[in-house]
């Protein structure tokens, strides 16, 4: 990993995975979260891919 | 598809004295797993009251089939049954669960779904990690088993704060 930063360029730590690949800091920041916040991130998410499809959904040809 | 609003939906459901529990996805971001989901999973209590009260609440929100290209409005007969009703609101995809599993019912799981406040004043009850994960398994679908990992790393990291 040294070898593709610049010489004092810090080294990144680790990701926390578990033994699944789940990351463990995501669920940290989710805890630390209230439950209303937690469902604001959902209703955040979901608002964003809805309004990709709808930007990428095929067009009426004229 | 509208603009999600979970939270004013179950607002709305306290609000008209609806008896229900947050299970699925939703349940499980609710107890803090990093996880998307695009719709709101409840099983309701399937009184003649309580689905009346659901009704009510369902026919504001101008529910209707979602996968029902003649726009069908659910009825107390349809909420009454075992089944799953997939409806679309103006708050966002809900799904109106009468049993989950293998028949689990609003009472069978009422003592595994503690209060959970949410937030503004609103209390509603959540499936625990641990019954959602029992759920989760027994479903063995890949969206299910895809889960898993992330809903038991929550339930290990939530033990390991409490």
């Amino acid at each position: 990993m040294t070898d593709t930063l610049a010489g004092s360029d810090p080294i990144p730590c680790e990701p926390d995975l578990d033994e699944n690949g789940v990351d463990l800091a995501q669920i940290r920041e989710m805890l630390d979260l209230t439950p209303a916040e937690r469902m604001l991130v959902i209703e955040n998410l979901a608002d964003s891919i809805a309004r990709i499809r709808k930007l990428n959904e095929p067009r009426a040809v004229r | 598809m509208n603009r999600a609003r979970y939270a004013e939906l179950l607002h709305r459901l306290a609000a008209n004295d609806v008896e229900f529990i947050v299970v699925g996805m939703m349940a499980g971001v609710l107890r803090g797993a990093p996880l998307l989901t695009a719709d709101l999973d409840l099983v309701h209590r399937r009184s003649a009251e309580n689905v009346s009260r659901l009704l009510a609440v369902l026919t504001e929100l101008d529910a209707t089939y979602r996968h029902d290209p003649r726009r069908l409005r659910p009825a107390e007969s349809h909420l009454m049954s075992p089944g799953h009703q997939l409806l679309a609101t103006t708050y966002g995809d809900l799904d109106c669960l009468g049993t989950v599993g293998d028949g689990q019912s609003y009472e069978d799981l009422l003592g595994r779904a503690p209060a959970l406040e949410i937030g503004d004043g609103l209390v509603a009850r959540v499936i625990d990690l641990p019954t959602l994960i029992e759920l989760k398994e027994k479903a063995g679908r890949p969206k299910d088993l895809a889960a898993l990992p992330v809903l038991r790393a929550t339930l290990a990291e939530t033990l390991r704060r409490s």
